[in-house]
């Protein structure tokens, strides 16, 4: 779901793109970062806690709460509310701190 | 009340309002601005000179309703739409007002509306008279609406549809609701921390100690805050005597490698 019709803001939709999310493809624009595609795709789980691995979604939006935390093309500790989409971009969850290739 | 709920009250309201005498002249501006901010664009937008200009930007604006002829130039120019403009000249028993409305959709001209009042409670029907949204408003479009004269004091905003399938879940309070969650890394919510105080943990770095807290991939920046404001309420001092715990540096992994190759050039990767 994206908000198409607001009373202030315009939007001006980037190039359409697609990036796979868990094997999964999901159309995003090039100018959105990969949480809010990923929002819109309905996909409200990007995250996972530390401690009990409980679920978590998009919070802070702003890179701050490192809470949505992805691996994004073999990289991890990507903070998916700052990284814009690219074509081809392949995301996935992660599920524990990280290991550095 | 007004601190706590954001709702201005009928003393509130009376207080900025004009006086009768110049509600029965035609058309006049009335500010509901109670909070001292550094915002001045309504002095500025007046052609008129009726809201004078602040000494201080924080100022409240000090409107001379006489001088206002209810023009409407300053409604769209309130980032908080706070000004309104009150017509009780517009017809026998119907009060027109004109009110800055930044919701889609835009209601249309000659229907029906919810009146509702400043606690966004429905008290009654509007009629929508007119709907200006030209250029010059700046996205803040204004419209007009005719409700009772004796709700002109009570009525502050509108709802085009009474349909409320689309509303958002509710929000759980009381007993229903969790704990409110306080570190999002290390699964800490609000009952943990107080748990952690009544044990005798009560400094930051306590805590961060025995629970992790503020050592997760944000670094404290979410949970710090809140746990000095509850560790102020608990120790019954002010957060500017708690001591915030220690901070170090930001370390990020380097491989061995990254150092060893390194011949004196600017890294790369």
């Amino acid at each position: 779901m994206r908000i198409n019709t607001h009373p202030i803001l315009e939007f001006k939709r980037g190039a359409a793109v697609t990036i796979t999310f868990d094997g999964k493809p999901i159309e995003a624009r090039d100018n959105e970062t990969i949480a809010v595609a990923l929002h819109a795709a309905g996909i409200r789980n990007i995250g996972r806690s530390m401690n009990l691995h409980r679920d978590r979604g998009l919070f802070c939006a702003i890179g701050n709460c490192s809470s949505c935390m992805m691996i994004v093309d073999g990289v991890p500790n990507v903070r998916t509310c700052l990284e814009l989409c690219r074509d081809g971009m392949t995301v996935e969850t992660q599920h524990d701190k990280g290991v550095l290739a | 009340m007004l601190e706590q709920t954001g709702i201005p009250e009928a003393s509130d309201i009376n207080g900025v309002f004009p006086s009768d005498e110049r509600l029965a002249k035609g058309p006049v501006a009335v500010i509901e601005c109670f909070q001292r901010i550094p915002c001045n664009p309504c002095s500025t937008a007046c052609r008129r000179g009726a809201i004078e200009a602040f000494d201080d930007i924080n100022d409240l604006p000090k409107v001379n309703h006489e001088k206002c002829n209810g023009c409407s130039l300053c409604v769209s120019r309130c980032p908080g739409l706070a000004i309104m403009v009150v017509d009780m000249t517009y017809a026998e028993d119907k009060a027109l007002l004109k009110l800055p409305y930044e919701f889609a959709p835009l209601p249309e001209e000659g229907s029906s509306v919810t009146a509702l009042n400043r606690a966004g409670e429905a008290v009654g029907e509007a009629l929508v008279v007119k709907v200006q949204n030209t250029p010059a408003l700046d996205k803040t479009p204004l419209v007009s609406i005719a409700v009772a004269k004796d709700l002109a004091r009570t009525v502050r905003n509108f709802r085009v549809t009474d349909d409320t399938s689309a509303e958002s879940p509710g929000i759980l309070r009381g007993d229903e609701a969790p704990s409110p969650m306080v570190c999002r890394c290390n699964d800490l919510d609000l009952d943990n921390i107080r748990d952690l105080m009544k044990k005798g943990f009560t400094s930051i770095d306590e805590i961060k100690r025995v629970s992790r807290l503020g050592m997760g991939p944000c670094q404290g920046r979410n949970c710090i805050p809140l746990v000095l404001g509850e560790l102020s309420r608990f120790l019954g001092k002010p957060v500017s005597e708690l001591d915030p715990g220690t901070y170090r540096p930001v370390v990020k992994s380097v491989s061995l490698g990254a150092v060893a190759e390194y011949d004196g050039e600017a890294l790369t990767e």
